[in-house]
């Protein structure tokens, strides 16, 4: 499907790259230890920032590390290390109705692969690298700037909501 | 240093959209009360005076509706236009649901007020956290780019979710923002994901206007390759707004959050959220994509009828006043559907459909923040009373306020002479010209159901004998202007609906 001449190489360390990403998602929900999910997480995490390496984007798996890694999941371990949460293996993680959720899963699993196969198992890579599109860091900035400069003050709003919703539930009375 | 100044010299390119900043207006003062707030009440050591944040909020509120009403005016002699590289849209829709939102706002400012007194709460950041929400609703309401209505609609759940965990003294509160914040987070997901297959699927997130989902799709040549990619994508933010709606199947979250969230906050989230999520609704799928209605009209359809009938029943089971109104809130947002469904038909039954959703928006709103504001009379210090023998006796207790919750409850059971009935009458007809004969009757009968619940509110009240042991309800002044607001607002509606109808169908017909 993907088998332009000069993209092997790419397509083999996308394969390789994914199927960590699938292993270390498989054990994010299945590991027993709160501490080992948020781990096994930074896995898929790193793996989606090769995935943008991959594709030449490396603005956005710069800001994926940043963001995800170096953030969201280093909360993750403070916040559950500072709200006493059990540290150790824990029994009752799961809820008792999961095995509902899992036909409900596949079937969205199955509908979204689906479609995406549907839509775009038309489309190739281009032959020859130089023909890559190349979207550069800038491109992005002038983008943030321009047509989507609402959607940039809007976060600032998100943002805010977030620092006064912590206030409120982190002060003392 | 070169290396430093090369990349600024090359920013001189850059050319910003302009910001029409008159129209931003309602938004600013918004933003501009919540930060003024936040950093006085954090500048000054004791705090402001009690009261004063609550009146800022309040005449913020007023403020962006007194503008909303300008630029209505403005819109009705120039038409409707788009803000800031078109990522935002200043039209009838946007307006008629950005005053809902403002009214909500105004209505839950002055309950939280004596709310926050008598359970001895002192936390400015509350009001900070209703305008923010009310904004991010406004931005949902007129935005034109599904990622800038993805990002209201974060700014309104962020709010509140904290908001209903916000009575930290009690465990059900913060149980309800813990479920409220997880389902939320989750639904969130949803249309985000929806947002990316659409984008996918057409090249675009803009809505309508040049280079807008709404002209990609008149092109069908490209949108056919991937048809099935925005089908699934429209599905996906069906999804999402369905879940803030509270629309059957996607409302299991409604009854708990609803019932152990602080009363006030109850009351705004039943209105301003609806409100918003109403309006991305309109906005992103029932205006700007007309071309595949045929696709999505049937979801409406089948959400409407599942909302109705089991919003309706479930609700007559019910012993918890709140949960009793959660209940009866779900099956307003069946009747709005109702609406929305009449709406996706297009042409001129359709305009009628928008602005009987529009109504029904504005009314509902109204009437639920008059509700509950007299349930958190009610509720007592400790906002624990809230079961249906709470209510028992009322009528001889305070006979004011039970004839004011009477009012609403009739009006909500949609009794002639309320507005309630009005709203109902128009989403019916709406449907019944847009040839939804089922849906219509459907309709009819889950009004039927559903008014049973508020007769038994108001048995209770008025004909069963109280306990006299219980601790008296009192009526402190803000709470009661905004009940007797709601209570005028209802009864002036009721009886002389026309001139309301007239702005909801001039409103449906100035679209951007």
């Amino acid at each position: 499907m993907l088998a332009a001449s000069g993209l092997v190489a790419q397509n083999i360390a996308f394969g390789i790259v994914a199927l960590i990403m699938i292993v270390g998602a498989l054990r994010v929900v299945t590991t027993k230890n709160v501490v080992h999910a948020a781990l096994w997480l930074v896995l898929v995490l790193a793996g989606a920032a090769a995935q943008y390496l991959i594709l030449s984007a490396e603005f956005v798996a710069i800001t994926q590390v940043l963001v995800y890694i170096g953030a969201v999941t280093v909360l993750f371990l403070f916040g559950t290390m500072l709200t006493r949460a059990q540290l150790g293996r824990a029994t009752d993680l799961n809820n008792k109705n999961w095995a509902l959720g899992i036909p409900v899963a596949l079937l969205l699993l199955g509908t979204l692969v689906y479609v995406l196969i549907d839509s775009f198992h038309a489309e190739k890579l281009v032959d020859d690298p130089k023909d890559v599109p190349n979207v550069t860091t800038q491109q992005i900035s002038d983008s943030i700037f321009r047509p989507y400069l609402v959607p940039f003050w809007a976060l600032s709003f998100v943002l805010l909501a977030a620092l006064i919703g912590a206030i409120v539930l982190a002060r003392k009375d | 240093m070169h290396l430093l100044l090369s990349p600024m010299q090359q920013t001189d390119k850059l050319i910003s959209p302009s910001v029409n900043w008159g129209s931003l207006t309602p938004l600013l003062v918004l933003l501009g009360a919540g930060l003024v707030l936040l950093v006085g009440a954090a500048l000054s050591a004791r705090g402001w005076a009690k009261g004063l944040y609550a009146t800022l909020t309040a005449a913020a509120a007023v403020a962006a509706g007194v503008l909303q009403f300008v630029l209505w005016n403005s819109t009705v002699h120039h038409g409707p236009k788009s803000l800031v590289g078109e990522a935002l849209v200043v039209d009838g829709p946007s307006l008629f649901i950005g005053i809902s939102i403002c009214a909500a706002l105004l209505l839950a400012a002055l309950v939280t007020d004596d709310y926050l007194r008598r359970e001895d709460i002192d936390s400015p950041e509350v009001y900070g956290l209703y305008l923010m929400a009310a904004l991010g609703g406004l931005v949902m309401a007129a935005s034109n780019d599904l990622i800038v209505l993805f990002l209201g609609l974060e700014v309104l759940s962020i709010a509140l979710y904290v908001l209903a965990a916000s009575h930290r003294k009690r465990i059900e509160s913060q149980e309800a923002g813990l479920k409220y914040f997880i389902l939320g987070g989750f639904s969130s997901a949803f249309f985000l994901y929806g947002v990316a297959l659409v984008y996918g699927a057409t090249g675009t997130t803009r809505l309508r206007g040049p280079e807008s989902i709404k002209t990609a799709l008149a092109l069908t040549v490209e949108t056919d390759k991937h048809r099935a990619l925005l089908v699934v994508g429209v599905a996906l933010l069906l999804v999402g707004l369905a879940f803030k709606v509270a629309a059957v199947p996607f409302h299991s979250w409604t009854p708990d959050v609803y019932q152990g969230a602080p009363t006030p906050v109850t009351g705004f989230m039943a209105s301003a959220a609806k409100a918003a999520a109403f309006g991305a609704l309109l906005r992103s799928v029932v205006l700007s994509m007309p071309e595949l209605r045929d696709d999505w009209r049937p979801a409406i359809w089948v959400l409407a009828i599942l909302t109705l009938v089991i919003g309706s029943t479930l609700a007559v089971v019910q012993t918890n006043v709140k949960r009793m109104l959660a209940y009866s809130s779900i099956s307003h947002a069946g009747f709005i559907l109702v609406g929305i469904e009449a709406a996706a038909h297009g042409g001129e039954s359709g305009d009628r459909g928008i602005a009987s959703v529009l109504f029904y928006v504005l009314t509902y709103a109204v009437l639920v923040s008059g509700t509950f504001a007299v349930s958190t009379l009610v509720g007592r210090s400790g906002d624990g009373a809230h079961g249906l023998d709470s209510y028992r006796g009322l009528g001889r207790q305070r006979p004011v306020l039970a004839l004011a919750l009477a009012v609403f409850l009739l009006a909500q059971a949609g009794v002639p002479l309320t507005s309630g009935f009005v709203a109902k009458f128009s989403v019916i007809t709406a449907a019944a010209d847009a040839s939804s004969y089922a849906i219509a009757i459907i309709a009819m009968l889950a009004a039927v159901i559903g008014a049973f619940l508020y007769l038994r509110i108001i048995v209770s009240m008025f004909l069963e004998d109280g306990d006299a042991e219980g601790e008296r309800v009192s009526i402190p002044f803000g709470t009661g202007a905004a009940i007797g607001i709601s209570v005028a607002f209802t009864l002036v509606v009721g009886f002389f609906p026309g001139w309301l109808l007239e702005l909801a169908r001039d409103a449906a017909t100035r679209l951007y």
